[in-house]
């Protein structure tokens, strides 16, 4: 394929093309912050964002929504399956790391047994990401190995120009055809298209993630009283896990009657004290810390271990919606400075 | 900062001579960009403190039923500014906290900055912009803290405005203006943004109940399910449990990752308290929330 | 499209109340074609709806030799089993499984087996047990040894007294001290006191347990006194769940996902388990 460029004002044209079957997702402005969501004029769309405060996460895997539903008639109950028939959605202005997040989700959601309600979504999606020429403090991809110009996840990768274009790169065959597709918005780009430099992210200082997976191998140090003292500050909310592009914990719940409801699939966040908590009474994750330890050693080795697939991909949403600033690299920092193998 | 100099100084001296076991504080993160809350244990640990403003946390949450390895701890000094007394008063008053059971280290302020994104680059000793002060700094009658164990910092000489200013109020006048349509719609535009992530709660020093009534399932009461039903339940509900109680520390809405102004319902709210009742909750550890008592003397005129 | 969170409905045939607040319901597919393809493992679970206020997680309490129907055996506890207790002959339910590993009941063939249970843990060794009596012939010694806070909260009192009946099968009943009845003919002791005074020998032997968490973890210790090694001794754990597919993150202890890597596990597996209990 010929090298490509879209033209910042050519992105109304793809925006009309697409929503006349399917769904644009792109980020804007809503309430102070930048987030994504539906748009359906190039207007709408904002390009001066490190990362929007939602994960795309949303629309493959949406907060709250309908598996089944029920009605009691005379001796018998009626269940009617609820199928997805998710449009085409392409997702427009995906971050890199935000990109890598998908081998994760599709890792759980795949494992044995498929859960369509994902699947038929993300078969369905198209992931156009814009490398980062900018970033801020709390964007620790590299340290966890993503680059912010990684096409892992992407259909198509855009790199922003000095002129305010994009050089376009085909990642997937998916992301080839849709290109092809449109030849009247991804023109035949001339060579010499002078690139924006892209985001360099300071390493964090400390951080060493080879030492951290070591740690946490060792069963002992599941008991180390650190874990204690990292999290005292956690005020044991959701913000963190719903922001997160890995996290998928998820309830599942009855709304209504035996005589006529629904039943939902509505994300839960394993940080919510009552998560684990049997019916007897009895509740494994009782306290703050041991529910922030099972998120940090589920991302960092549960995940890594079980799925060989990312469980941090260094986006920082959580450590900027955090109310009490709880960081999760510093936790990172901490534990990689720990005595290794037999230590405290 | 001389405030923080003698603020280490009296933390390590409540540490070495073991009145209390630990010092509820603000600390720098790692990047020394922000500041975040902090537990001190030894007398040596205390130069970690700071106290500037963007310490905006209301650290009064960490001494609530919920945070029990902190109450493991011992005996905790907490450092407070004026709004976050108001709500360790409101915590006295029912029947969480006894007086004695903690030392208030109260800290003069002269406004916090709301959104430390806004703080940028800019030195923590100098005085704070007007603008990127929240709208409670503006209408502060505690600058100086009314109830602590020690005073630290230069007394100000801040006088609130008479009638209560600021954008917060403005936006209510405006709600205030709108027909029952017209607000209805409004509030649930936002709503529907609502994750129930609980971030709300969780922050809220007064949202203390081991099992919040969205966590009871026999029945389900509020459910848990973010459509617009859902959330409209659980954000009213909870405005209902705070009504009268609420200081308007303006936790809620910071920590709410998808910015429902949260402020409007809780203030309005404190407005319509102190019409019917002549309730200003946080300044007496002895007056009980008007909701939870009732008196003879209590108006009647909303019975038709 | 395959729904893997929907149901099947399946209407209560029978229901047998095993002690206050514990009954047995005995449940058919309403799809006659699923019923008769359906089958399963001992050891699986499933989960049981009851529509209106959700799922509960429970073993599948009947043999895998048994066909045409499915047994569970639950305690009135929480908001789901309330609902369920409602429910009458006939009343529909929903069911979802079998999930999960099962009991390796094949490589037990020529084995002693010795079963240990206390209270409501009996359903799932309950299984186990009448999978090895309907194959008697495959297995050497069959010894269970059951306990209860009392005698009223025994399950499957008729079952007991059968298999005490039994010549090919030894029963060792005991209910904890206080809670005998003065025509009481069993034991009385904590189980793992009676289990250490019955002194069963590990040669050629495997041993499946299940019971409340107090009770396995003092047994595991008398076992091992006994001899008995790690790898020959069987539990089945349970966590809260709600998918019992490896989706929704729950069930885990530590980096195990209880839904799909077991409920059953051996005592030397659990070791190795992170305290996530």
């Amino acid at each position: 394929m010929n090298k490509k460029l879209l033209r910042r004002d050519r992105i109304g044209l793809l925006i009309e093309g697409v929503i006349k079957d399917g769904v644009f997702i792109a980020p804007s402005i809503s309430e102070r912050q930048v987030v994504y969501g539906p748009v359906k004029e190039a207007s709408e769309i904002t390009f001066d964002y490190i990362i929007p405060r939602n994960s795309f996460k949303d629309f493959l895997f949406p907060q709250t929504e309908p598996v089944a539903r029920f009605k009691a008639e005379k001796d018998a109950v009626l269940l009617e399956e609820v199928k997805p028939r998710p449009k085409e959605t392409v997702i427009f202005g995906v971050r890199p790391c935000d990109a890598a997040s998908r081998a994760s989700l599709r890792s759980v959601f795949t494992w044995d047994f498929k859960d369509e309600f994902y699947t038929k979504r993300e078969e369905r999606a198209l992931v156009i990401t814009i490398a980062c020429t900018k970033g801020d403090d709390a964007c620790f991809c590299a340290t966890v190995g993503i680059s912010p110009e990684g096409s892992a996840g992407s259909d198509i990768l855009l790199r922003e120009t000095e002129a305010g274009d994009f050089t376009v790169e085909k990642v997937t065959g998916k992301g080839g055809s849709f290109i092809d597709a449109h030849p009247h918005v991804f023109e035949d780009s001339v060579s010499g298209c002078a690139l924006k430099e892209i985001f360099n992210p300071e390493p964090i200082g400390g951080v060493n993630l080879e030492k951290i997976k070591e740690w946490l191998k060792e069963k002992n140090h599941y008991e180390n009283p650190l874990w204690a003292e990292l999290s005292r500050k956690c005020v044991g909310c959701g913000a963190c896990t719903f922001v997160c592009p890995t996290c998928h914990c998820f309830d599942i719940i009855d709304e209504g009657t035996y005589a006529s409801g629904e039943r939902r699939k509505n994300w839960d966040a394993c940080q919510f004290e009552y998560f684990t908590l049997h019916a007897s009474g009895h509740n494994p994750r009782d306290t703050q810390y041991k529910r922030w330890r099972n998120r940090f050693m589920c991302k960092f080795n549960f995940y890594p271990e079980k799925f060989k697939s990312i469980g941090c991909v260094g986006c920082g949403r959580c450590v900027r919606v955090c109310p009490v600033r709880l960081d999760i690299t510093e936790v990172m920092a901490e534990i990689s400075g720990q005595p290794g193998q037999g230590g405290s | 900062m001389a405030a923080e100099h003698d603020l280490k100084k009296k933390a390590k001296e409540l540490l070495t001579k073991g009145e209390v076991k630990v010092v509820i504080g603000f600390g720098w993160n790692r990047a020394g960009t922000r500041t975040t809350p902090v537990f001190i244990t030894r007398p040596e640990d205390t130069d970690r403190l700071v106290f500037n403003p963007l310490c905006v946390n209301n650290l009064s949450l960490y001494l609530t039923r919920k945070f029990k390895d902190i109450q493991a701890l011992g005996r905790p000094a907490i450092v407070a500014k004026g709004c976050d007394i108001k709500c360790i008063a409101v915590l006295i008053s029912e029947g969480q906290l006894k007086r004695e059971g903690v030392y208030i280290i109260g800290m003069t302020c002269e406004g916090v900055v709301y959104r430390q994104e806004l703080w940028a680059g800019m030195n923590p000793c100098t005085r704070i912009p007007e603008d990127i002060m929240p709208t409670k700094c503006h209408n502060c009658d505690v600058r100086n803290p009314h109830i602590s164990d020690v005073t630290i910092g230069e007394k100000s000489i801040f006088t609130p405005p008479e009638k209560p200013a600021g954008m917060v109020f403005d936006r209510i006048k405006e709600i205030d203006r709108m027909g029952a349509g017209e607000r209805w719609d409004f509030w649930m535009e936002h709503f529907s943004r609502c994750i129930k992530c609980y971030a709300c709660r969780q922050v809220c020093p007064l949202c203390y109940c081991e099992r919040c009534i969205t966590e009871k399932n026999m029945p389900q009461w509020i459910e848990t399910s973010a459509h617009p039903r859902g959330n409209l339940s659980w954000n009213l509900t909870r405005a209902m449990h705070l009504v009268g109680r609420c200081t308007f520390c303006g936790e809620c809405e910071r920590a709410c990752p998808v910015n429902i102004p949260l402020n409007l319902i809780n203030q309005k709210m404190t407005l319509i308290v102190k019409d019917a009742f002549n309730h200003s909750p946080g300044y007496s550890t002895e007056v009980h929330p008007p909701m939870i008592v009732f008196s003879p003397e209590d108006k009647e005129d909303f019975i038709k | 499209m395959d729904n893997i969170y929907l149901p099947r409905i399946v209407k209560i045939e029978d229901i047998y109340e095993e002690a206050p607040d514990v009954r047995t319901y005995r449940l058919v597919f309403e799809d006659k074609k699923h019923a008769e393809s359906f089958s399963f493992r001992a050891g699986q679970f499933g989960l049981y709806s009851a529509f209106g206020c959700g799922e509960a997680t429970f073993c599948i309490a009947s043999p895998p030799t048994r066909k045409g129907y499915i047994q569970c055996t639950f305690r009135k506890t929480g908001r789901v089993t309330s609902a369920l207790s409602e429910l009458g002959v006939g009343d529909a339910m929903g069911f979802r499984g079998p999930y999960g590993n099962h009991f390796p009941v094949e490589e037990w063939k020529g084995k002693n087996i010795l079963f240990i249970a206390g209270g409501i843990g009996l359903p799932p060794v309950r299984s186990v047990i009448w999978t090895c009596l309907d194959r008697r012939e495959d297995y050497g010694d069959i010894t269970v040894v059951y306990g209860a806070k009392k005698v009223d909260d025994l399950i499957y009192k008729n079952e007991l007294s059968h298999w005490e009946e039994r010549e090919d099968i030894t029963l060792v009943k005991t209910v904890d001290p206080g809670g005998e009845t003065p025509d009481w003919k069993g034991k009385v002791g904590f189980v793992p006191i009676v289990l250490e005074e019955a002194a069963p020998r590990p040669d050629n032997c495997v041993c499946v347990i299940c019971g409340p968490p107090v009770m396995i973890k003092f047994s595991v210790k008398v076992l091992e006194k006994l001899g008995f090694d790690g790898d020959c001794v069987y539990t089945t754990l349970e966590n809260k769940m709600k998918c019992g597919v490896g989706k929704c993150g729950r069930c885990n202890v530590g980096d195990v996902y209880i839904c799909k890597e077991g409920p059953v596990y051996t005592a030397k597996e659990i070791k190795r388990m992170y305290n996530d209990f």
